[in-house]
């Protein structure tokens, strides 16, 4: 393993790579730093971008996009009280409280020094497990593979949807889109309606932008009238409050590693998401804080917990896509396709088909972490003016960059159609609440499930009980039953919980009334 | 506007598709035989939203019926949709019109359009805006990409 690092480092210690390494944490840092765009909306415009370059290259730019826009979407949570994602929420809470105090540098620093820890800590760990657990999955037949697919259709729609049934809704659409077509294994055209041009599906990089980058445009343009607020960085006469002291990180240090872990751990797990991780770490570090009181008033553990814990995510939802072809979330599901398109299939097979460029990868992901502590560090007032540009110069120019990112794929004009037909589903769903991030997970993996369901029936003839002979297949319908029954369990209680909140405020508006 | 009716149209609109799917045999044309059969995975994920969307309708339905209260994640905010009706126009106009006048010349007419549309009044800026980024993404692609986004064909 560590040959194959060192021959990884030495291939990403290049201009090629250091360059895209560069131009992907910019842009990754500018988009997510700029109001109503996210990571993911910064990669799926910049997918298109990496088509024409080698794997290395493509694929480490887009990852440097994916860790700097999680990392940017906390400088407009921070100055302007707008989580770029729900994962900064917690972010903006304190870190909005600083930049009130006048000690906006403090909390742009802290959340950057937490995220590049958080992001390299998971980076270690998934060089590290990734290619023994990859060694491990590679035992899996068909037939443990169709489970396991099962069990990650069922997580990611049960976990990541508004309610469970829209999840699993918004899953199935996807793998209905995904059967339009040729089929791979029988050679039939299905659902093309005599139409040539649905012979090859549904091109993917313009759904992709269709389904998650232009309703956000849409959601903005909606929004129009809502004035502009300018992201500006308040100044403190006293130094100490511009910057973190080395003293104050390490108060915090404890924090972001048990934040990191926690991130990291979450973040392996398929469905949960960054959210998730950012919202328990916070508690945990809350629950073990000296100064809990702190906490959501301007807590500068409270922003390293946060921000460690949902950078880390970034490093540890490829260790499920890597080892076991199962995206861990929504930008997860979206690399997924990237790797598809440069010709690289995630899953175990590929430490030993591609051993070069995925350690290759592995080691730009670890640079990218020293990149992006430099450049945004030294570019904190650049980024924030960028960022602040108003809406009217930045989404024409998005426009744009989907127009020719969707032309791109496959220069073909009739792949506009198809982009817009999907920018109006997808805005379509998040209205009556259908995700369609999940949506994009069910249309991914749907060829791989219908490949090995179609091998283990083959291995299988008409004994179909032989299906559930492996302990594997158990162990997953059981973790997708727990799964299931957790997350009714849990939203039932957060239901009554709100409920009752809702109540308690109502209370006090009835008495005065009366 | 209430998302509890859209729910009830929609699941019907879904369970319908689906039981077309399930009961149509025309949907699929040649292939080889398989173990699986290419309309056995797309007819399990059609009984599938049956279900799903089934029990979508049903509690939408139910609310509507009990006159219960709208919660705020069943409201769909319908100000501004004027705007988004303009833009997927603009959009649509677009995807007509480069194939005639090329990339070149319809970008900056969509990029001016779509910036008065989000409110953009200072016109010097957003006119050179709209100038040049037609041209970097142009020249960009053909350079470096090797992509050859339409041009003019009129002639």
């Amino acid at each position: 393993m560590i040959d194959n690092i060192l021959s990884g480092f030495s291939a990403i210690l290049a201009v090629g790579p250091i360059l895209g390494i560069i131009a992907g944490v910019v842009i990754g840092i500018i988009f997510g730093a700029i109001p109503g765009i996210s990571a993911i909306m910064a990669i799926a415009i910049i997918l298109p971008m990496t088509f024409y370059v080698d794997p290395i290259v493509g694929i480490t730019m887009l990852l440097a996009v994916y860790k700097a826009g999680i990392y940017g979407g906390s400088i407009s949570a921070i100055l302007i009280n707008t989580p770029g994602a729900a994962a900064s929420f917690l972010t903006a809470l304190d870190g909005h409280a600083l930049t009130k105090a006048g000690k906006a540098g403090k909390a742009l620093d802290i959340s950057l020094f937490s995220s590049v820890s958080g992001e390299m800590l998971a980076t270690m760990v998934l060089i590290l497990v990734a290619a023994p657990i990859s060694a491990i999955s590679l035992q899996a037949g068909p037939i443990e593979k169709v489970f396991l697919l099962l069990f990650a259709f069922t997580v990611i729609g049960t976990l990541a949807g508004e309610s469970i049934p829209r999840g699993l809704l918004s899953c199935c659409l996807g793998m209905l889109f995904a059967m339009v077509g040729m089929s791979t294994i029988t050679g039939a055209s299905r659902f093309t309606f005599g139409s040539t041009e649905l012979m090859g599906g549904f091109t993917f990089t313009p759904m992709l932008i269709g389904i998650l980058v232009m309703p956000e445009v849409l959601n903005v343009i909606r929004r129009r009238k809502v004035p502009h607020h300018e992201l500006a960085i308040t100044r403190s006469p006293n130094p100490a409050d511009n910057r973190i002291s080395f003293a104050e990180f390490r108060s915090v240090f404890r924090t972001i590693l048990k934040s990191s872990g926690i991130g990291t751990f979450i973040g392996a797990l398929p469905g949960l998401g960054s959210s998730t991780a950012a919202f328990i770490a916070y508690g945990e570090g809350k629950r073990t804080s000296k100064k809990p009181e702190e906490y959501g008033k301007g807590s500068v553990e409270g922003i390293a917990a946060a921000e460690s814990a949902n950078n880390a995510v970034c490093g540890s939802s490829m260790i499920p896509m890597l080892t076991l072809s199962i995206p861990g979330d929504d930008v997860a599901a979206l690399l997924m396709g990237a790797f598809l398109i440069h010709g690289l299939t995630p899953g175990p097979m590929i430490f030993f088909e591609h051993t070069e460029t995925i350690y290759a990868i592995f080691a730009g992901f670890l640079i990218t972490d020293l990149f992006l502590l430099v450049i945004a560090k030294a570019g904190f007032s650049f980024f924030v003016k960028i960022a602040s540009l108003r809406r009217y110069y930045i989404f024409p120019c998005v426009t744009v960059f989907a127009f020719a990112g969707a032309f791109t794929a496959g220069q073909n004009i009739n792949d506009i159609l198809v982009l817009i037909a999907f920018t109006v589903m997808g805005y379509g769903m998040r209205l009556v609440g259908l995700n369609p991030a999940v949506f994009i997970v069910g249309f991914i993996l749907t060829p791989f499930f219908e490949q090995n369901l179609d091998q283990a029936f083959a291995i299988v003839g008409s004994d179909y009980h032989l299906m559930f002979a492996s302990p594997f297949s158990w162990v997953f319908i059981a973790l997708s039953v727990f799964f299931v029954f957790s997350s009714i369990k849990v939203r039932k209680k957060s239901a009554a919980k709100a409920k009752a909140e809702q109540q308690a405020k109502q209370e006090p508006l009835c008495n005065q009334t009366s | 506007m209430d998302r509890r009716k859209v729910d009830v149209v929609l699941s019907t609109v879904i369970i319908i598709a689906s039981l077309i799917i399930l009961t149509y045999d025309n949907f699929v044309e040649g292939g080889a035989e398989s173990d699986l059969g290419s309309m056995t995975l797309p007819r399990v994920v059609a009984a599938l939203m049956i279900f799903f969307s089934g029990s979508i309708g049903i509690q939408s339905l139910k609310k509507l019926y009990n006159n219960a209260e709208i919660e705020s994640a069943e409201l769909i905010i319908t100000n501004g949709f004027s705007g988004i009706f303009i833009y997927i126009g603009i959009f649509v106009a677009y995807w007509l019109a480069v194939p005639y006048i090329g990339f070149l010349v319809a970008t900056p007419f969509v990029m001016f359009a779509i910036a008065i549309l989000l409110g953009g009044r200072n016109w010097l800026p957003i006119s050179a805006v709209s100038i040049l980024v037609p041209v970097l993404v142009f020249f960009g692609s053909r350079e470096f990409l090797r992509v050859y986004l339409p041009t003019w064909t009129l002639s």
